[in-house]
């Protein structure tokens, strides 16, 4: 089955939705006109290109572009990750991309490349979707992650110090701040999978059955996916949290705060 | 035991202690003094690597400070700060804290040996289930020190240890460090102190100013 085009006119309706809330937003003084406004235009620009773009890839399916894009991805989450973590991005660039690659590609290897099979292996249809919602997932747990995990040795140095001068080891003395930093990282996609089909139909699956897929092969994705997700968070908080500790602390195991913004 | 040759540290580029050096043998019974901001607290903790020098080197039992001894350095230091950081909920979790660590884990102490010292500092057993958030400092203080006791270390490192203490307490930990098998290392207002100590090295405005065998008659 086909999915059925929206025409242009009927979009256009659509869009003339946007009148309620434009409308209300007049009426109660809400202050936030011109943010809907640029909201909306943003949307449209930004989807208007990654369709085109998409749309291209899918007709070209080369490999290198493919995996190519999947890098830029990382690259790009990879920036979102440092600044909202507090890192300072040219020191932690690297060992943080490292870690997101590999978090990312050892799911999406196991989703893609050994459960979906697609052809061929690279095929952008697969690809490209998929791996933007492991690394967007990705990229929303590790600032949360690193963030809880340097500020709460910042704010708790005294006891981190209080560890290392009792002979433990720098593993061992991040050990109670990398289980508060990994916990609320998993929270929200643990509380997702508990109640995923409860509370709302997930954006995947409901894109897939719009899109013409039987509805069971639809839950099939979507559970794959929310697995896929999920390990690939917690493998790329716990390697970007080892990663990361090689370059943000001395050979003496102390914290080098001014690796940190606004330290 | 650790001598410090010509040491700068910086912090924001301000330095904090410059230019000191001094050698501390072992059984020695140091005690830094001066005004308060004067980086005597720094010169302890750069004994165990918590700043790095940018000039000057620190020795520990004849070689320079680095990242494969520091590991070793700390495992014979025992470092108690002027407010310890007990680093669990209830006091006996705190007292065993170090042995959860994998270098002490074959040497968790007997229940016997833990209230031996806590009644030696004046705490009675009934400490070991309270909460941490309810002792007072001067209790703090004693069950950190016993934490360190336990661990079977000769050399002490402490910081005002006597400054939350009444006046029984002090009396007991001043006879404790006053045994002659301690190496001590100490940063002290405190006159009482000084009495325990055999050397006395002055620092003001982050330099070494005066070392002898009694303090200052101003700060007494």
């Amino acid at each position: 089955m086909e999915t059925m085009d929206i025409k242009l006119l009927s979009m256009l309706i659509v869009y003339g939705l946007l009148a309620i809330p434009v409308a209300l937003s007049f009426f109660f003084r809400l202050g936030n006109l011109k943010e809907i406004v640029i909201a909306v235009l943003r949307m449209t620009g930004q989807l208007a290109v990654m369709g085109f773009y998409l749309d291209f890839m899918f007709r070209l399916q080369n490999a290198w572009i493919n995996f190519g894009w999947v890098l830029l991805m990382i690259a790009i989450a990879n920036f979102s990750v440092n600044k909202n973590a507090g890192l300072k991005t040219r020191h932690f660039f690297a060992v943080l991309f490292a870690g997101l690659t590999i978090g990312s590609f050892s799911v999406l290897a196991v989703f893609v490349f050994l459960a979906v099979r697609p052809v061929p292996f690279y095929n952008a249809r697969y690809l490209i979707p998929i791996s933007g919602m492991i690394i967007g997932n990705c990229m929303r747990a590790n600032v949360i992650s690193l963030e809880r995990f340097y500020s709460s040795i910042r704010k708790n140095e005294k006891e981190f110090m209080t560890y290392l001068l009792m002979g433990a080891t720098l593993r061992e003395a991040t050990l109670p701040y990398l289980r508060e930093a990994i916990k609320p990282a998993l929270a929200p996609t643990i509380a997702t999978m508990a109640t995923l089909g409860l509370v709302s139909l997930p954006g995947m699956m409901t894109g897939q059955i719009l899109g013409g897929s039987s509805p069971l092969v639809a839950i099939k994705y979507q559970i794959a996916v929310m697995i896929a997700i999920f390990s690939g968070i917690i493998v790329s908080c716990v390697i970007n949290i080892f990663f990361s500790m090689r370059i943000a602390f001395n050979e003496y195991q102390v914290l080098k705060r001014e690796l940190f913004r606004g330290k | 035991m650790v001598r410090f040759d010509r040491v700068t540290v910086r912090y924001d580029g301000k330095a904090i202690i410059e230019d000191v050096s001094f050698e501390i043998a072992l059984r020695d019974k140091v005690v830094f003094y001066g005004k308060s901001g004067s980086g005597k607290t720094t010169i302890l903790t750069t004994i165990l690597g918590a700043h790095i020098p940018v000039e000057g080197t620190v020795y520990f039992d004849g070689e320079a400070l680095n990242a494969i001894n520091i590991l070793r350095v700390r495992r014979s230091v025992s470092y108690i700060g002027q407010e310890p950081v007990l680093g669990a909920e209830k006091i006996l979790d705190a007292i065993l804290l170090p042995f959860t660590f994998k270098v002490n884990r074959d040497k968790a102490p007997k229940e016997d040996r833990i209230v031996e010292l806590l009644e030696r500092l004046h705490l009675s057993r009934d400490i070991l289930n309270k909460d941490a958030s309810v002792v007072s400092g001067g209790e703090k203080q004693r069950v950190a020190i016993v934490r360190e006791l336990l661990q079977n270390k000769e050399i002490f490192l402490v910081d005002e240890l006597t400054s939350a203490l009444d006046r029984e307490s002090k009396g007991a930990v001043l006879d404790l460090f006053r045994d002659s098998s301690y190496t001590l290392v100490s940063v002290s207002h405190d006159p009482e102190w000084y009495g325990i100590c055999n050397r006395f090295l002055q620092v003001d405005g982050g330099r070494l100013v005066r070392s002898s065998d009694h303090p200052d008659k101003t700060y007494l």
